[in-house]
């Protein structure tokens, strides 16, 4: 087992936001998350990751073995453990080579496609797409075991997520690092083909499938109020 | 000093360590210029003990190197620092002011006046790098005659614990400026005074500062534009504030004297922000370390 979130429960700006939350991956596995806006996705991988702006008020984090709950973000980091954000804030003044050096964890980084960006204030006018090429630069730099994709699909058009999955699945998934993919379409989920698809609505993982095609047609078709009806509730 | 070999003035302390002139290049030491050069007396303030004489009479491709050290306890330095430029020259200078160690609990004064003829420009880096016992007063006066460039940043990324900036600029018809301020202050207590004077036609000048507050420190800073006559001033004044127990103060001041005259300011003091501060630790760095890099980031635009 890689990570293990055993009933986690946490609070943000005073008001509960995780409600109980259970989620296990094993090495070089991948695995999806879905939900609904504002269901908690977000900071489910916040707090994985160590954000001090959430509250755990219940439950335990473990990673490689070793409990995190309390660990701070950057030792969690060296633990292995990464997020591509979904909106990564500008850091100004900064270049993205700058970041880089200061972060990396290898040498032989080659990122072809993100060689326009090096000399750019890091995420300072990026569009959607390049902000999504410097996240995963930074990932691979890390050397990561695990790493949570928070809605990498989200502003890319068709070419582009396929573009995107492909680098995912030949630096990452073909390499043995386990993936999490929070996504709230599910448009990338075709091409990284998760083992375990979880449901999570109002904090809650209300449902892990192994079909994701069938967790995706039925939301499709009536919408995450189904999954909350749906007999085979995991909670 | 990396470029020692080719520095072209460098003390330690009150002693000379080098004096190295390029081809139309005069240096000598203040004290000596105030022998040699009768007309060159009106621009010292008094009659020099030491500091640098420096005379470019030619144009010169290389940079030219200045540097001023301390390496033995409770020096007081007091220094009369002159810079002459030639017409039509254009000029790289990078001056630098040090303690070599941390704990020298000394003094360094400095009253300089740079002055840029008819058509000249010069690029002027002044780095400053400070122990936390020291007491640091540079003062320096620009006179930009017609048409002249000016493009000066102050560096202090190693402040002192005391640090006190006097910065006068006189910019006459038609001459140009960009004054940056960057100071990275840790324990220091700093006031800043710095003042444009766009005296004649056409003259056209910014002022920026980029102004870090960290682990108590006071800043005070008042930035001034006049405009004399029909010119063009700017004013932008940035501060950084980091921990709960530092000030900054920023006062912008504009004083018109023309009616066609354009001078304009912005000032804003912010905090990190926590959304930044986490990416960055979520990238491996620590809190120190992702502090030190926003910080770098700031005063890098100030560039």
């Amino acid at each position: 087992m890689l990570l293990e979130v055993k009933n986690l429960k946490v609070k943000g700006n005073g008001k509960e936001i995780l409600k109980g939350v259970d989620l296990k991956i094993n090495s070089g596995e991948v695995q999806a998350f879905l939900g609904p806006n504002a269901s908690g996705k977000s900071t489910l991988v916040q707090v994985i990751l160590g954000n001090p702006k959430y509250k755990v008020i219940k439950g335990k984090i473990f990673f490689a073995g070793k409990e995190i709950t309390k660990l701070l973000p950057e030792k969690r980091v060296k633990l292995g453990l990464a997020l591509a954000w979904q909106t990564p804030p500008a850091v100004k003044g900064v270049k993205l080579s700058q970041l880089l050096e200061k972060i990396s964890q290898r040498k032989d980084l080659q990122f072809e496609e993100g060689k326009g960006l090096l000399e750019r204030e890091t995420n300072v006018d990026f569009s959607g797409g390049e902000k999504k090429i410097s996240e995963l630069l930074q990932i691979l730099a890390l050397k990561p075991k695990l790493v949570i994709f928070d809605e990498i699909d989200s502003g890319l058009d068709l070419k582009k997520l396929e573009k995107v999955s492909k680098i995912i699945k030949k630096e990452l998934v073909a390499k043995g690092v386990s993936v999490l993919l929070i996504t709230h379409s599910g448009a990338i989920l075709q091409f990284l083909k998760p083992k375990i698809t979880n449901v999570m609505v109002d904090g809650r993982v209300i449902c892990k499938e192994k079909d994701f095609r069938k967790v995706l047609k039925t939301i499709k078709k009536y919408g995450y109020e189904k999954c909350k009806k749906c007999k085979l509730l995991a909670n | 000093m990396k470029n020692v070999k080719n520095v072209n003035y460098w003390q330690i302390d009150h002693k000379i360590k080098k004096i190295f002139e390029a081809k139309g290049v005069e240096v000598l030491t203040s004290k000596s210029a105030w022998e040699k050069h009768n007309w060159a007396r009106k621009y010292f303030f008094k009659k020099p003990k030491e500091g640098y004489f420096i005379w470019i009479k030619k144009q010169t491709d290389l940079p030219l190197l200045t540097c001023i050290s301390i390496a033995t306890k409770n020096t007081e330095q007091e220094l009369q620092n002159l810079l002459i430029l030639e017409k039509n020259l254009n000029i790289n200078l990078q001056g630098t002011c040090n303690a070599q160690k941390r704990n020298l609990s000394c003094g360094h004064k400095a009253q300089g006046k740079i002055i840029l003829k008819e058509s000249s420009t010069l690029k002027y880096e002044h780095i400053h790098s400070w122990g936390q016992k020291d007491i640091v007063e540079p003062n320096y006066e620009f006179l930009l005659e017609k048409n002249s460039k000016l493009d000066y940043t102050f560096k202090a990324f190693f402040t002192p614990k005391k640090l006190k900036i006097n910065t006068q600029l006189f910019l006459f018809e038609g001459a140009s400026c960009n004054l940056k301020i960057l100071a990275n202050c840790i324990q220091t207590e700093t006031e800043i005074e710095d003042t444009l004077r766009l005296v004649q036609k056409g003259a056209k000048g910014q002022i920026k500062l980029r102004l870090v507050g960290r682990k108590n420190s006071r800043i005070s800073a008042h930035s001034q534009i006049v405009a004399e006559a029909e010119s063009k001033g700017h004013l932008d004044c940035q501060g950084l504030l980091i921990d709960k127990n530092s000030t900054i103060s920023l006062i912008p001041e504009l004083i018109c004297q023309s009616k066609d005259a354009q001078i304009t300011h912005e000032a804003s003091i912010g905090k990190i922000s926590e959304e930044e501060l986490n990416y960055l630790r979520q990238r491996g760095l620590s809190e120190e370390e992702a502090i030190n890099l926003i910080v770098t980031g700031f005063l890098e635009l100030g560039e």
